[in-house]
């Protein structure tokens, strides 16, 4: 909408509502909309003080996005604010279902706590598995995904089935738009179950920690070589996606990367561990302190410095690689930049105010338990139900979305009441996490001031603003994120 | 202003200058490289000790309050200056996205057996609502079923030939 121009005026504007991050002879200033500039220490100073005039070169620019405080475009602006915020109206979208705690895997930082492949009792039942399917439909969210966890998912195939099945149907009925997603380390996978869910559409997620010495310390598989199968099955769901058939859609598969402290100076070795393995992503995860991997911190865990070396180290090689014309691109790279170059909510749970859990996300545990998260039943399986909001056969959705753990959750990760965030310049990009507050700081709410999330979160935010200075690397993050 | 002994640090504040919720904040974000304490010093001042707790030294964290301090300041004027302008922007934002939201389909908060009676009650309704309907379908003495066209004739055209 084109703005009228403004009448001739006397006093100052006064300040624009605004946050700021001061880098030496430079201001990066934010606002609620998403907007971002980089300014002048000078100029920063005339706009505080109302002073930018019309003919200094960046006012047109800060004037469309929100930033000369009687230019503003309320409709513009508003639209903006509610894209950016669209989760808010939404409701739950993703329903982790943990169809079994057994698993065939003993990895180093497991956070799923893991029982072992006999434990039989930490199955969930086929009906359990429905009724989870059942609750998840109860959601508002006009868009719903289900995934499917462990432990080992496939070690419960028959729950997995009749989840899907009925999830299928339900989704028809119900006519919401059904993502189905499967998380497996493909030990147990055979070409009968694939075909099984690539016929139901459901997309496939891994681990691949990087080449085979690296993956197989960190991922330690007593039946075999998990890289193999691992690298096996990605191939084998790449050659099915590229030659699709008319009857369903076959997804290109996906697979995640923890990082230990194995991994620390590696980056370049995983990065093309993935390229070779023909991935187009790869979501470069710090390992939290969380579940088993809290016990073996001393030995596998590091500080965010260390990880933040890691991160923009590999960063760069990507983008190195990018400008050699290879297609790769960061997950939590491409979902931040999502939010400032786009104002778009990529869906990203851990980053948002407030945080996803139980209004954007549930974990439904093999018994019908409930958590806001994943993270949270994890802490449940410790012994502290902290984070547990309901079981899914006694309670009804909205006992379950107004539980103390859920209000607790949503008010201690709005980022408005936490002191050092509601004044961090990366605000409008970002979120807290009330479960690692809560396992690290023995608080919801954290003190960000010596969080070492905060510090990786602030690290990234601080590394990809500075890349988007350079026009040759903004060319190419655009570019990931130009969907 | 500044006072080291030893290790600590101390940064002495005029509360006429700054507000003691400013020096707060400020001293908050030095927190991390440093245990902070405050205490007043008569009305008009504050007093901000600083005990490192890794390699910065006290007067460098001083310098980096003194510096937070003067952006805290700064905060709160903007804050001030937008408080009302931030609400309504919100809220427009908020009440748009009310107004364009779907109406709710399932969960109605009732229990199966609320919802069974419910259900019963709503199909006796429309069974009675049916029954009268058809008992009076015949009977429209006012002729409101009639169209216009059966009442008064097709509508005759003004145009001229």
């Amino acid at each position: 909408m084109a703005l009228k121009k403004a009448a001739k005026r006397t006093e100052p504007a006064g300040p624009p509502q605004l946050l700021w991050r001061r880098d030496g002879a430079e201001c990066l200033v934010t606002n609620d909309f998403g907007h971002y500039a980089w300014l002048k220490r000078k100029d920063f100073d005339l706009l505080l003080a109302g002073r930018l005039g019309e003919k200094h070169p960046a006012y047109a620019a800060l004037a469309d996005k929100g930033f000369i405080r009687d230019r503003l475009d309320f409709d513009g602006l508003a639209a903006k604010w509610r894209s950016k915020n669209a989760y808010l109206n939404s409701g739950p979208g993703l329903h982790i279902l943990v169809l079994t705690l057994r698993c065939n895997h003993k990895c180093l930082y497991c956070q799923s706590s893991a029982a072992g492949v006999g434990s039989k009792d930490t199955d969930m039942s086929a009906a359990t598995a429905k009724k989870c399917v059942d609750f998840a439909f109860q959601s508002p969210n006009p868009g719903i995904t289900i995934e499917f966890q462990g432990g080992e998912p496939l070690l419960n195939w028959e729950a997995l089935k009749a989840a899907v099945l009925h999830a299928r149907a339900k989704a028809k009925k119900a006519g919401k738009d059904l993502r189905l997603a499967l998380v497996s380390n493909f030990s147990l996978m055979t070409e009968e179950k694939a075909q099984f869910l690539m016929e139901n559409e459901v997309s496939i997620c891994t681990s691949l920690d990087g080449p085979a010495d690296l993956h197989n310390r960190n991922r330690v598989f007593c039946g075999g070589n998990s890289h193999a199968a691992t690298v096996k099955w990605l191939k084998f769901f790449q050659a099915r996606h590229a030659r699709q058939v008319p009857e369903y859609r076959v997804f290109k598969p996906s697979a995640l990367l923890t990082v230990s402290r194995y991994s620390l100076g590696r980056h370049k070795e995983i990065i093309d561990e993935y390229v070779k393995a023909g991935l187009e992503d790869i979501f470069i995860r710090p390992l939290a302190p969380i579940g088993y991997a809290k016990n073996l911190w001393g030995q596998i865990g590091y500080d965010a410095a260390a990880f933040g070396k890691f991160y923009l180290e590999s960063l760069d090689y990507i983008l190195k690689l990018n400008r050699a014309g290879v297609t790769l691109r960061e997950k939590m790279a491409s979902m931040m930049l999502d939010k400032i170059v786009n104002s778009r909510d990529p869906g990203y749970l851990d980053a948002r105010c407030p945080c996803g859990a139980a209004i954007g996300q549930v974990a439904y545990n093999y018994n019908g338990d409930l958590y806001t998260c994943d993270e949270g039943r994890m802490v449940g399986w410790e012994g502290d139900d902290a984070f547990k909001i309901g079981n899914v056969r006694q309670d009804p959705y909205r006992k379950v979305m107004t539980s103390g753990a859920a209000r607790a959750c949503v008010l201690s990760s709005n980022l408005e009441s936490q002191p050092d965030c509601a004044r961090c310049a990366y605000k409008p990009y970002c979120g807290v996490c009330p479960v690692y507050n809560y396992e690290t700081q023995g608080s919801l709410w954290g003190d960000m001031a010596v969080n070492d999330r905060c510090g990786l979160f602030k690290g990234t935010f601080g590394a990809l603003f500075a890349m988007l200075k350079k026009p040759a690397n903004e060319a190419i993050l655009k570019k990931w994120v130009a969907k | 202003m500044k006072k080291e002994s030893r290790s600590k640090t101390e940064v002495s504040v005029s509360l006429k200058k700054y507000s003691l919720e400013a020096v707060r904040y400020a001293a908050h974000a030095a927190s991390s490289a440093a245990r902070v304490f405050i205490r007043t010093s008569g009305r008009d001042a504050a007093v901000v000790e600083f005990e490192p707790t890794g390699k910065l030294p006290g007067a460098k964290i001083a310098a980096a309050f003194k510096a937070e301090l003067e952006d805290e300041a700064l905060r709160a004027s903007v804050y001030e200056a937008n408080r009302e302008l931030r609400d309504f922007m919100i809220l427009k934002a908020l009440s748009a996205s009310e107004a364009a939201q779907k109406p709710r389909q399932d969960d109605s908060g009732l229990t199966p057996e609320q919802e069974k009676e419910l259900d019963a009650l709503i199909a006796q309704v429309e069974s009675e609502i049916k029954q009268e309907a058809a008992a009076g379908a015949s009977a429209d003495p006012l002729g409101i079923t009639k169209t216009w066209e059966d009442k008064y004739g097709a509508k005759k055209s003004r145009k001229k030939n």
